[in-house]
């Protein structure tokens, strides 16, 4: 079947169309306060059944529980406005809903801590904690530099934004005594069930997860989320398969949105441009509980001196508890704020010197490898840089009065490394992977390199949704990671595959392995850095009362060796749309009592088709050391575009840019 | 909750069912007709992702109450192929990638769908207003909109499918 097919013809079997005899749906009483003591709870299923805290997995996760781990239900008070406080259980989705009435929660409602600020001076959120800290670390080594001329600070703030896939999160679970079934909207199958053994305190033989279809992740759908215990749990409780499938109202109030990073930056420079140090505090609003935000401020440290040979760095990485829906990974997940701090503070530097934006940055290039302070390593930007400044006719069809330039380094999550399986039976091949496509076509990539290594022509080679029983070992599909470590276990795999074919039949041809049976289950451990470069051009139109439309953006980001045009250029225009919607309109807002302020998927900002131009992709094929040549891509266009657009708005109204979202106030016309 | 009773016909087919009246389109064609491609993506009709058509016009599925269906035609994106064969709409979509996760698709289908009964030739300007009801988190919208495009070409080039009618049993 050409991929894709079963979608145009409304046959795909999305969690939500999954459908099990007697099985009951599930609907959530969600806390309408940001914070408030519960003084008394009475119906459906709660913290007085289930005390359990979730485990950090997935991307970023630590695997642990710990005294900042969410709990399932809220226990005694609530901390986020839309946290689990309750689980009603009804034959169909109206009558769950309906049932919602049925739990009688007495809420006192308290002041809520909602900012970063607010939060480092604020008694703890949580009793019996110290303060509302949740991490505080130092990255890189102390310096002093009493001799730069140049000294420049600045403040940036990329708030909170929604990841939005049109498919909200769902699950459906069932038990039949002996072991747990849930199937998911998924980017990891495998860390889903990781976190239900740990949370759970299950085997992991009693636990299968299986991914439906998935429409679209883009970082949400990797990890644990509270309705899938309370699912799963109701499942065993219940002895009845248990469907929960979220409304979009509490994709906005309840699911880990990303972002919400701030960073106090300073830069000592040269008068020739060159920076010399960089140090500052990078805060990220972590919302009420641990997970993410544990990993997130360190992660975006390590890459504060974006792609640049700058020789001292030293900053604070702290996260801050404040009572909002816990912080998650978002497409990026950290890359998109460090390369923004960091630009930005390039382009202030081009303004103080005068200098072209685009010779600032070459004179902090290398033309050599580079391991920055922090810890980044990085390749020669110098002539990446060059190149595309040559694609972009920087100068001729763009300039630095209108045009926005951004370039950076994306940090692919490469280890632990990846799972794969390939199946051959009856002629035909059927490969699982470790991680979860959520539509970024990874059965394109999969088909590719089957032909290439095993030749076997495509038509042949159907991808699996994900599956915990038909993969021993797997990660997941996030960080830029598929094609890279999926990849290089699907040739591993391969290579084992043809050996045994050689065993068999004295040598290897594609006949003679569809002739046979085989089954290999391989995991690819990989270690180390494949850092890659990218780079963005827009311009921006700005009409005198604020508003923002994109006139042109043009990408060109070392892809390594393109093995799916399709792929790679689906991904890199769906991730532009994201970058500048980052910019001109997403957010996840509250107002300083704790109302969310941004309760539809249109408050939420997600641009339509009216409101984005055609793009221009370009890339660069410069392939990795791996066997397949490939590298990282899937989140550059969410890296790259915020910054060229930015700078170009900030070009064409004259105002400063700060924060994303750029809202009309800061940037409209002065009456 | 008391009930009531609704004739409808979906891609041809009549039918008719004793549903709650509180009931919306899109939980009936998926929950009880068990037409599961259309979608719902949103609860505050923002998203396209269960757009329909009804009586020849694209609506979204989440604003109608099923009552409100009652005597009319509905084509879902079932409907879309006739005998197996793909319409020129999905081989558009198929050919120019205008999908990636498939979730918005069916409603995209649609939206578009309706758009070059409505215009056969519309501009790519035309194109991007008419889908604006309809959010896609994956693509970047361009190649939906070359989709599009491409689908009136081969309108224009081979003529629309016919209609088949399917008749009720
Ligand atoms: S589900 Fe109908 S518009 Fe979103
Ligand atoms: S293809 Fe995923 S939302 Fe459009």
């Amino acid at each position: 079947m050409i991929t894709g097919q079963k979608f145009v013809e409304g046959k795909g079997t999305y969690v939500d169309d999954i459908n099990l005899p007697g099985m009951l749906y599930m609907a959530i009483v969600r806390s309408p306060y940001s914070r408030a003591k519960i003084a008394s709870l009475k119906g459906g299923l709660n913290s007085s059944d289930y005390e359990g805290r979730m485990a950090s997995v997935g991307e970023g996760g630590s695997g642990e529980i710990n005294i900042y781990s969410e709990p399932v239900f809220a226990q005694g008070y609530t901390s986020y406005l839309g946290q689990p406080v309750a689980a009603v259980f009804g034959e169909d989705r109206y009558k769950a809903e309906d049932l919602l009435n049925s739990v009688d929660v007495e809420y006192e409602p308290l002041k809520p801590v909602m900012e970063i600020d607010a939060a480092l001076k604020a008694d703890p959120i949580h009793p019996g904690t110290k303060n509302n800290i949740l991490i505080d670390k130092w990255v890189g080594k102390e310096f002093k530099d009493t001799s730069s001329p140049i000294v420049l600070e600045d403040s940036f703030y990329n708030r909170r934004v929604a990841t939005n896939p049109m498919e909200p999160r769902g699950v459906v679970a069932t038990y039949d005594g002996n072991r747990l079934t849930m199937w998911a909207s998924s980017q990891s199958s495998q860390s889903i069930k990781e976190g239900l053994v740990e949370a759970m305190n299950l085997s992991p033989d009693s636990v299968r997860v299986i991914q439906a279809d998935t429409g679209g992740g883009f970082g949400l759908k990797g990890g644990l989320h509270p309705e899938y215990v309370i699912a799963a749990h109701a499942a065993m409780k219940y002895k009845r398969p248990v469907k929960w499938i979220e409304t979009r109202s509490e994709h906005l109030s309840s699911s880990n949105p990303g972002r919400g990073a701030r960073a106090d930056i300073k830069i000592f420079a040269g008068k020739n441009g060159i920076i010399n140090g960089v140090t500052g505090e990078v805060y990220v609003d972590a919302g009420a509980y641990g997970g993410f935000g544990e990993f997130a401020p360190r992660f975006i440290a390590y890459q504060l001196t974006g792609p640049y040979a700058i020789p001292n760095g030293y900053v604070r990485a702290i996260a801050t508890l404040t009572n909002k829906v816990p912080q998650g990974p978002y497409r990026g997940a950290g890359r998109p704020e460090a390369s923004y701090f960091i630009e930005r503070m390039v382009d202030l530097l081009a303004d103080e010197l005068k200098m072209d934006p685009a010779d600032v940055r070459i004179a902090n290039m290398s033309s050599e490898p580079f391991k920055s302070p922090l810890g980044l390593e990085i390749g020669a930007a110098k002539p990446f840089f060059q190149d595309a400044l040559k694609e972009f006719e920087y100068g001729k069809r763009f300039t630095s009065d209108t045009a926005g330039l951004g370039f950076f380094v994306l940090v692919p999550g490469i280890g632990p490394g990846e799972g794969a399986r390939i199946k051959i039976e009856k002629g035909r091949v059927k490969v699982w992977l470790g991680g979860d496509t959520a539509g970024q076509g990874h059965q394109e990539f999969v088909r590719t390199l089957i032909r290439e290594e095993l030749g076997i022509a495509s038509d042949l080679v159907e991808l699996q949704l994900g599956d915990t029983d038909a993969v021993k070992r797997g990660v997941g599909a996030w960080g830029s990671r598929s094609a890279i470590t999926a990849g290089a276990a699907v040739i591993a795999a391969s290579g084992k595959i043809k050996d045994m074919v050689i065993k068999d039949f004295g040598d290897y041809s594609p006949e003679n392995a569809l002739s046979g049976s085989y089954d290999i289950d391989h995991f690819e451990e990989m270690k180390g850095t494949l850092n890659s470069f990218g780079a963005n051009i827009a311009v921006a139109d700005v009409s005198p009362l604020g508003a923002i439309r994109v006139k042109d953006c043009w990408s060109y980001y070392d892809v390594g060796r393109v093995l799916s045009k399709e792929s790679v250029w689906g991904q890199i225009m769906g991730g532009i749309v994201q970058g500048i919607g980052q910019v001109v309109s997403e957010e996840i807002a509250y107002s300083d009592e704790g109302e969310l302020l941004t309760g539809s998927i249109a408050d939420s900002g997600v641009l339509s088709a009216d409101q984005v131009p055609n793009f221009v992709v370009k890339v660069a094929e410069n392939r990795s050391d791996l066997p397949h040549g490939v590298k990282g891509l899937g989140e550059a266009p969410t890296i790259g575009v915020p910054s060229a657009l930015v700078r170009s708005i900030e070009k064409v109204t004259g105002k400063r840019i700060r924060d994303t979202p750029v809202r009309p106030e800061d940037i409209a016309e002065d009456f | 909750m008391g009930k009531i009773k609704v004739r409808v016909k979906i891609n041809g087919k009549e039918r008719s069912d004793e549903v709650e009246p509180r009931m919306l389109l899109a939980h009936y064609l998926r929950d009880v007709v068990g037409a599961t491609g259309t979608h719902i993506g949103c609860d505050t009709s923002n998203c396209g992702a269960c757009t329909v058509v009804m009586d020849g016009k694209a609506v979204k599925s989440c604003t109608v109450l099923v009552g409100q269906a009652n005597g009319r035609e509905i084509k879902t994106v079932e409907g879309l192929s006739q005998n197996g064969k793909l319409s020129k709409i999905q081989k558009a979509f198929l050919d120019k990638h205008g999908l990636q996760c498939g979730y918005c698709t069916s409603g995209m289908l649609m939206a578009s769908y309706w758009l070059l009964k409505k215009n056969k030739k519309p501009t790519e300007e035309e194109i991007r207003r008419n889908l604006s009801g309809n959010l896609c988190r994956c693509t970047g919208y361009q190649n939906i909109v070359e989709a599009v495009k491409y689908a009136s070409e081969l309108i224009e080039k081979e003529g629309e499918e016919e209609e088949v009618v399917v008749e009720s049993q």
